[in-house]
């Protein structure tokens, strides 16, 4: 998917950057950030090609270990448990059957497993929705957001990053245009965000926040609790 | 390409290590049988880890799976064990990876991925489902790829060790503190703030030295 637009000049952080990769490829991303990372990457093949590096790289590593030796009848054992996974024979009879549709890349919607339109979307505000697909203990939070078409989303701070990803539509931040597979990584230091979406079709974004979001303005306060951020 | 017959012979005997030797002369019984059919010898002679897994995918061969076992599964194994689990929960995870290895061998394709890659994933993945009960949602990120113009599995595997020595040579010159933070990605599953906490580091710092240590091991493997 290549940019959408010459004219509004592409947001400075439009693609995630190397760290999140590499610990997307060595398994140290949590579920919310994995999901969001794998999903963005669908979108930009440059990215994909960094975390193939960057598995290579595991792969070598693991290669270049020393030897480790296994406790008696280890191998014994293996090849009991290959009698027993070839006799249940289910392996590769399992036919994948994928909702991917053409708003929801294939990582997601294995992740999903489910349409957009099977999902349950929640009220938080006018013209937006939002679906909770993950909490984690620590207060980080997976979810899909959709705004509609020309609406400006409450100033807020952050507490904590936020990752934005755009599924369908866009957005515009501080003159910065955010599109289809677009990053927008906030970071805790911004006092003022307020994200005003593109006129027409809704935006819809997979968005992880670390921590609660502070809002600013008193109608947004009042919201807060309501809607669950 | 290189093909020649010498770099190829190099190979296999850089493949089938001293390990597989020791296998093949400590089955003294199993040695005779494939000796006399003359299978021993062809194995050693042509066999690269690529070829004796679509011999797993292809005919069931238990003996290339055992050839398989005896070079990664001791090294999945330590690998593994630098995540600082125990040694039982080590062995069950290296089985479970033999096991998904012995069912998805059809899956594997030498000229899209090497085959220590696709053992690493394997591996990654049975430790974050197995180990942290996570769901991690994996992208393709073997389509569009071509290792090599002509796909032979001989200039594969030639293409792998280089691929593997230059890896090897870059992570041996790199700043010990960036290489540090690399083991610590690979060998223990941290993330960035613990790896921030455990070094006593601003996490700023060790995002940065992350970008700067992964992009110097890139520069060595090119595109590929």
């Amino acid at each position: 998917m290549g940019p959408k637009s010459n004219s509004v000049q592409r947001g400075p952080n439009h693609l995630i950057s190397d760290e999140w990769l590499l610990a997307y490829a060595t398994g140290n991303l949590s579920e919310a950030k994995s999901t969001l990372v794998a999903t963005h990457a669908s979108y930009h093949p440059v990215l994909r090609q960094k975390i193939r590096s960057a598995e290579a790289i595991g792969g070598v590593l693991l290669e270049s270990s020393p030897t480790s030796v296994f406790s008696d009848g280890f191998y014994d054992r293996l090849l009991e448990r290959l009698g027993s996974e070839d006799s249940a024979k289910n392996l590769s009879s399992v036919v994948n059957t994928l909702k991917e549709d053409n708003v929801v890349p294939e990582p997601l919607a294995r992740y999903l497993d489910r349409s957009l339109d099977d999902l349950k979307w929640h009220f938080m505000g006018p013209g937006m929705g939002q679906v909770k697909l993950h909490s984690a203990s620590d207060g980080e939070k997976l979810w899909l957001l959709k705004v509609k078409g020309g609406t400006e989303i409450p100033s807020h701070g952050h507490n904590g990053h936020e990752f934005t990803l755009v599924l369908q539509g866009s957005y515009s931040v501080d003159g910065h245009k955010y599109a289809v597979g677009d990053m927008e990584l906030a970071s805790d230091d911004i006092e003022d965000h307020r994200p005003v979406i593109s006129e027409g079709e809704d935006c819809i974004c997979l968005v992880v926040t670390e921590a609660p979001i502070k809002l600013k303005s008193l109608i947004a306060r009042l919201f807060q609790p309501f809607i669950g951020l | 390409m290189r093909t020649n017959q010498q770099t190829i012979q190099e190979i296999n005997r850089e493949a089938l290590t001293s390990n597989w030797l020791r296998w093949f002369s400590s089955n003294s019984h199993e040695n005779h049988q494939i000796s006399k059919k003359g299978r021993s010898i062809s194995l050693l002679n042509s066999d690269t880890p690529e070829t004796l897994v679509s011999k797993v995918a292809e005919n069931r061969d238990k003996q290339a799976f055992r050839l398989l076992f005896e070079y990664f599964a001791p090294r999945i194994k330590s690998f593994l064990l630098k995540q600082k689990v125990t040694d039982e929960v080590a062995e069950d995870l290296t089985q479970e990876v033999m096991v998904t290895i012995w069912q998805k061998a059809n899956m594997f394709d030498p000229s899209k991925a090497r085959l220590s890659t696709w053992m690493f994933r394997i591996a990654r993945n049975k430790f974050i489902d197995k180990v942290r009960r996570q769901k991690y949602v994996e992208v393709d990120v073997d389509d569009h790829i071509k290792l090599m113009e002509a796909p032979e599995k001989t200039d594969t595997a030639v293409i792998h060790k280089q691929d593997r020595t230059r890896i090897m040579l870059a992570m041996d010159i790199l700043k010990p503190e960036l290489r540090h933070l690399i083991e610590l990605s690979f060998y223990q599953y941290l993330t960035h703030s613990q790896i921030s906490e455990q070094l006593d580091l601003p996490l700023g710092t060790v995002k940065s030295r992350m970008r700067i240590a992964f992009q110097k091991l890139r520069a060595e493997l090119g595109e590929f």
